[in-house]
């Protein structure tokens, strides 16, 4: 099923782009390299590997790996309304209705046969214990090796070099069970690719920056950590290119990504993966853009083509998830300046810790900058339990407070 | 509840709530021409007709002297040729500044959710949060405690007193909570203190929404609105929790209809000003 749903959409893009000559949306290139993405790894064909968030895609591009974090899955069958029976699957071999339903979609999907067999598995003890449950759960599942990264919670002490280890031996795992060694050019061209991608991604964040921003909610949604699995990729340059092209365009012809833009807003965490009318409602009717997402920055350096693993060790330790909540907040108190947001959504999606446990701290560090949030508690992928007239109560109220309050920037 | 309406028209308020839909009319000078309350059944529109016809009919005005309607509640969008729709939270905010001008905290339950907002010095909502996930704690809760102790849920806010203890109900999932209360009257249980019991866990998830919403609250007004305000032990057992007289105005199913009408009449000053 979702082989051939990736296929069609691979297919149906790629022929309206060539109608269009070549013109196409960033979002519909971007679009095209996750359809892309979703047919290598259901076609069974080459070595694929289901992995943690963190992975280091760019070196398993480079050791000609197709590999994916699981919360993938979960957020792709969740925008094909097909989430429900396979997280009810899960509830039924016992997983719990409160644990966090992107994982729990993965588990029934695999408990269906609708996950491929993956030739190896790389967990990540960051940035959530429950994906490494799954990932493990996948491992025996599958009978396939499973191999696990320790991601340290900062970069102090001897914790990179800890890391960079880990990762080399690694690429020694994947080459034992995929017989693929690891090809110093290759992976030379695929650090060029991802520092490509963090130079051209740089600057497309801080177009979206501009007021009005050339970024509609839709725009960027998802866009940092998806990207994450493309590095190392020539797809993954040409995405970032194409959203840099086109907000260029935007700011050169004076246009915001959504007419009269009046809110801008930071999404915290992930978004909703179902189809829902929220955010085309919070444009339409409050000229309410998502200008930013919480992933969407990056929090690592250029990688040092010489020093690769150690490049690839502190990005990974570098994500917002990982360390303290202070650190978490900072960043985000950061990310709310650099974009000159009214206020914050965060969705707390059910069964999350980063989600759930940090909210009071968030809302009180985004607070003491004069950046209201409005906490939700959305399932962002079982879409039987998103009750729209609840939450759409909650954000047009969370607007209009807005609406009586000075911006926190002027 | 009517009065003469003077001269320059009226504005109108409707609250569609899940349980009942509520209408107030204010005149020109912001005074209350009329208000009603019928339920909304299973047929918005026809509730809100219902109760538009009601309003008019007290105030002694045709519908052709409604200058602007505003709408709230989970219906709001079912009212044709309204003004504006508007949440329950912004409306609940300014009804209350009206009747009170003192209240900083307003707790409102209603049918199927409750809310806790933080009005600030000028009357503005400052912050507010409401519950999630389910609807126990509301009025269709206490719905259904009434139901399961065979009394009429206007009597339920008196049935705690001469209480000596309470009953802890430890599940606030409605149908658990429904068979937990089954089980005490048949273990002989006095009703009275299961209903202090019922209240009192009320008052804790609403204080926990308070506390969430406004965690510096020592000392601020608190006010509260919607149906189950009209529940005195539920008001009785908040107050209690917080350590703070609870003002309850009059009417409090209609603050946010009332705070709707408000916002009509300013939107319609404000247009007739700028015109």
């Amino acid at each position: 099923m979702m082989l051939e749903f990736f296929q069609e959409m691979e297919r149906s893009i790629e022929s309206s782009i060539r109608e269009s000559r070549g013109v196409a949306s960033p979002r519909k290139r971007y679009t095209l390299e996750v359809a892309r993405l979703g047919r290598r790894l259901y076609s069974g064909e080459g070595k694929m590997a289901w992995c943690g968030v963190v992975a280091p895609f760019d070196l398993l591009t480079a050791m000609g790996v197709t590999s994916c974090f699981v919360e993938f899955v979960g957020a792709m069958v969740a925008s094909t309304g097909a989430a429900g029976a396979f997280i009810e699957t899960a509830d039924q071999a016992g997983f719990s209705s409160d644990a966090c339903s992107f994982h729990r979609s993965v588990l029934g999907a695999a408990m269906q046969n609708t996950m491929p067999v993956p030739d190896l598995l790389i967990g990540t003890s960051n940035p959530c214990s429950g994906g490494l449950a799954v990932i493990e759960n996948l491992a025996r599942h599958f009978s396939r090796p499973l191999t696990l990264l320790h991601i340290p919670q900062d970069q102090s002490g001897g914790n990179v070099a800890y890391l960079a280890d880990q990762l080399r031996g690694l690429a020694r795992f994947v080459t034992d069970h995929t017989g693929q060694p690891l090809d110093p050019e290759r992976l030379r061209q695929a650090i060029a690719n991802t520092n490509r991608v963090h130079a051209v991604g740089s600057e497309v964040y801080a177009l979206a920056r501009h007021c009005p921003s050339p970024a509609t909610s839709k725009d960027l949604a998802n866009f940092g950590i998806v990207m994450a699995l493309f590095l190392g990729s020539d797809g993954s340059v040409e995405v970032a290119e194409a959203y840099r092209d086109a907000f260029r365009e935007r700011i050169a012809a004076g246009k915001g990504g959504i007419p009269g833009e009046k809110v801008r807003l930071l999404w915290i965490q992930n978004r909703i993966q179902f189809r829902h009318p929220l955010e085309k409602m919070l444009e339409e009717l409050y000229g309410a853009a998502i200008v930013i997402d919480e992933l969407n920055d990056f929090n690592w350096d250029p990688i040092d083509p010489d020093e690769p693993f150690e490049g690839m060790a502190k990005r990974a330790i570098a994500i917002p998830f990982n360390g303290t909540i202070e650190t978490r907040v900072e960043h985000l108190k950061k990310l709310a300046r650099q974009y000159r947001v009214h206020g914050a959504v965060n969705p707390c999606n059910w069964g999350c810790r980063q989600g759930t446990g940090a909210r009071g701290l968030i809302e009180a560090g985004l607070g003491s900058i004069g950046v209201p949030v409005l906490n939700l508690e959305v399932d962002c992928v079982d879409d039987r339990k998103f009750t729209e007239g609840q939450l759409r109560t909650r954000l047009e109220a969370f607007l209009e407070m807005l609406d009586g309050r000075p911006s926190p920037w002027q | 509840m009517a009065m003469t309406v003077r001269s320059g028209g009226c504005f109108l308020g409707i609250d569609i709530g899940s349980l009942s839909c509520d209408a107030v009319l204010i005149d020109a000078a912001g005074c209350v021409a009329a208000s009603g309350v019928v339920p909304t059944g299973a047929k918005n529109r026809e509730a809100i007709a219902r109760v538009t016809a009601e309003v008019c009919r007290g105030a002694g005005i045709g519908p052709g002297a409604i200058l602007g309607v505003v709408s709230t509640g989970y219906g709001r969008d079912r009212v044709d040729d309204r003004l504006a729709a508007v949440t329950e939270i912004t409306c609940h905010a300014r009804g209350m500044r009206h009747l009170n001008p003192a209240a900083r905290i307003l707790i409102d339950i209603g049918g199927q959710d409750s809310k806790c907002i933080a009005l600030s010095a000028a009357g503005s909502v400052a912050n507010f949060a409401m519950n999630d996930k389910c609807a126990a704690g509301t009025g269709r809760f206490l719905e259904a405690m009434a139901r399961a102790l065979g009394v009429d849920i206007d009597e339920l806010g008196s049935l705690d007193e001469g209480a000596r203890g309470s009953h802890a109900i430890s599940s606030m999932c409605t149908v658990f909570a429904e068979s937990e209360v089954v089980s005490l009257i048949a273990d002989g249980v006095p009703v009275n203190e299961i209903v202090l019991g019922l209240h009192r866990a009320i008052a804790g998830r609403t204080v926990s929404l308070l506390k969430r919403t406004i965690p510096e609250h020592d000392g601020l007004g608190v006010a509260m609105s919607g149906g189950v305000a009209r529940n005195g032990g539920v008001v009785r057992a908040i107050a209690a929790a917080i350590g703070h007289p609870v003002f309850v105005p009059e009417m409090p199913d209609t603050v946010g209809a009332l705070g709707a009408a408000l916002i009509a009449r300013e939107r319609c000053l404000k247009s007739t000003t700028a015109a």
